[in-house]
């Protein structure tokens, strides 16, 4: 395997790493999460379980009250989805388009492949919420009405994103020149 | 820094370099944000750390997003300036509510500016601010917008144009007014522009007087189309009951009409005595005054009337006094929390004590907010150029094209 590393920056909770990888570009940003936090997670969860579990196990049978903290119990745990995130990264490839990984401390994957012809341009943008206001980097797509988010589960900072951004442009540009080079012997009437 | 429209929401980048908030904060009432007090702070703090402010000015006192984007800086230690747009009286119940507000406000505010001296007089006996603090920095007139029409209008038919939000507000005398101008001078014609709750009652006066071939409504007039209705007229009719300063007059002389208004508020302090008739609030004087005002027209030189607005108003004048104004504010010495709650005691007996417990609670979520969200976590915004970085990339790509 062919490694070259290209950068490492480090800033707050988050770690920025590029290299390429047998003519793949990855840039890879890398959560910080104590081992402790991720432990904790785990053992709310198992709590959690605990609480949804316990009416159901135990000798009175379902009332009311526990029918509410087993509602209570799902609620919350839909709305934390608490999975702790190790790494997100994005892998180039070139001719055939970006793949988008979130690597979880559980050692799951989630993988997403955006074909090159789907990609109309990445954009950085400042999205702004009641609380708060961050940057994301986005990806206009064809035919689609939603941006897609490049970095889904964490919010690094803007110095961070802009490689990253710089180097996609990079990619669609060359991509672009590439196949008007190659449809211009095409039309020879065209003055 | 505002609430969102509709589905403007964001960050969005106007010419000249300005930079718009619309923060997602859905209005409840005549655009105005829920007076939420304290939730608003973290928003209004990750925006100034971001944009690494230095001075927070606010606008409007009707605003319940001004006044909680003035408290929240204060506690944070940002100079504050706050502009006062409207008059209000101090007799109803809705009016002494928001000045209790006003106060709070400017208990502690930097400086204060606002549009004419009589809108000083107003807001310092409101807020009890003192007068030392207030500016007087008058509004302006885009000129280069508002010009005459090229063509003189002919004198054979007299056009009288109105062009307001028809609320109470806004003037009710108009109902009288209009039947009463077009009964006495034949030759006179009205343009009325503009929408609210008292359309239909002028709709009805026309009908009950049969002036349709004379009195002609518009409707809404987009900004942009105010220009051209004006042109087409000779004298501007303003029957505002009450006015702080009042654009439009200024909008009409730029455009070389003749205007007669209602001497309130602040419109005698805006044109000067041979560019407007002036009359009190009852139609009686304002059909006299518009008597006179036809009988002005001959004199009246359109493209003479433009080019003395423009040297008399200009925004560039109105930039630099604002300037002198942040510069003040900026000079004003650093205080911290206990040194300010004693001017939040003058506010009332008992408003005094809960301004002050309202400024406490305010720090203490501020310290709060700066342990949950230390200052070094936020990121300040990076000077980009986002339309100059754009151009770049695209002209490089069209060189390559062209080759």
């Amino acid at each position: 395997m062919e490694q070259e590393r290209k950068g490492v920056v480090s800033s707050g909770m988050y770690t920025y790493n590029h290299h390429s990888d047998s003519g793949f570009d990855i840039h890879e940003i890398f959560v910080k999460t104590s081992r402790s936090r991720v432990l904790l997670s785990y053992i709310g969860v198992v709590f959690l379980l605990a609480n949804v579990c316990q009416p159901l196990l135990s000798k009175e049978g379902l009332s009311s009250s526990s029918v509410w903290s087993i509602t209570f119990g799902i609620l919350v745990a839909k709305c934390l989805q608490y999975k702790p995130v190790k790494k997100e990264s994005v892998v180039i490839m070139p001719t055939f388009g970006v793949q988008l990984e979130i690597h979880f401390w559980s050692g799951k994957v989630h993988r997403r492949f955006v074909p090159i012809g789907k990609i109309l341009k990445p954009l950085l943008n400042e999205c702004v919420t009641p609380v708060t206001c961050y940057w994301s980097l986005a990806l206009l797509l064809r035919d689609e009405e939603e941006l897609m988010l490049v970095f889904q589960k964490s919010h690094p900072p803007v110095k961070m994103l802009v490689p990253v951004w710089k180097a996609l442009c990079k990619f669609l540009n060359s991509e672009y020149l590439a196949n008007s080079s190659v449809s211009k012997p095409e039309c020879p009437e065209h003055d | 820094m505002t609430h969102a429209y509709g589905k403007r929401s964001g960050v969005r980048y106007v010419t000249g370099g300005l930079k718009v908030y619309y923060v997602p904060w859905k209005p409840f009432l005549m655009q105005n944000t829920l007076p939420t007090l304290f939730l608003t702070f973290p928003i209004v703090r990750a925006i100034l750390i971001r944009e690494k402010i230095s001075v927070v000015h606010g606008h409007q006192a009707f605003s319940t997003l001004c006044h909680e984007a003035l408290m929240h800086p204060r506690t944070m230690g940002y100079k504050v300036v706050f502009t006062d747009h409207s008059l209000y009286g101090f007799a109803d119940a809705g009016s002494i509510l928001m000045n209790k507000v006003l106060q709070f406000t400017l208990a502690d505010i930097d400086q204060a500016i606002c549009v004419s001296h009589t809108s000083k007089e107003n807001t310092v006996l409101r807020s009890g601010i003192s007068p030392q603090k207030v500016f007087m920095v008058p509004n302006a007139v885009d000129t280069a917008m508002f010009t005459p029409s090229p063509e003189r209008l002919c004198c054979d038919e007299i056009v009288i144009v109105v062009i307001s939000r028809l609320v109470y507000r806004k003037g009710a005398d108009l109902v009288e007014v209009i039947p009463e101008v077009c009964h006495l001078f034949p030759k006179v014609r009205f343009i009325v522009g503009g929408d609210g709750p008292k359309r239909v009652r002028l709709e009805e006066m026309r009908e009950k007087f049969s002036l349709q071939d004379r009195v002609e409504m518009l409707g809404a007039v987009p900004h942009a189309q105010v220009r051209s209705v004006l042109i087409s007229g000779h004298i501007f009719l303003n029957s505002s009951l009450t006015e702080a300063f009042c654009i439009a007059i200024l909008e009409a002389a730029s455009c070389g009409l003749l205007t007669v208004s209602t001497r309130v508020g602040g419109v005698p302090e805006v044109l000067p005595d041979d560019m407007i008739v002036l009359a009190q609030p009852a139609p009686e004087d304002m059909v006299q005054a518009v008597k006179k005002a036809i009988d002005m027209l001959p004199g009246i030189d359109p493209q003479l009337m433009h080019l003395r607005m423009k040297k008399l108003y200009s925004w560039d004048d109105v930039a630099k006094r604002t300037e002198i104004v942040y510069d003040r504010a900026m000079q004003s010495p650093k205080t911290d929390l206990l040194e300010r709650l004693p001017r939040y005691l003058t506010c009332g007996a008992w408003a005094g004590k809960l301004f002050c417990l309202v400024m406490i609670m305010n720090y203490l979520l501020w310290c709060l907010l700066e342990y949950l969200q230390p200052t070094e976590g936020i990121e300040e915004v990076p000077d980009i150029g986002p339309i100059h970085a754009h151009f770049e990339s695209v002209d490089d790509l069209c060189e390559t094209q062209g080759k």
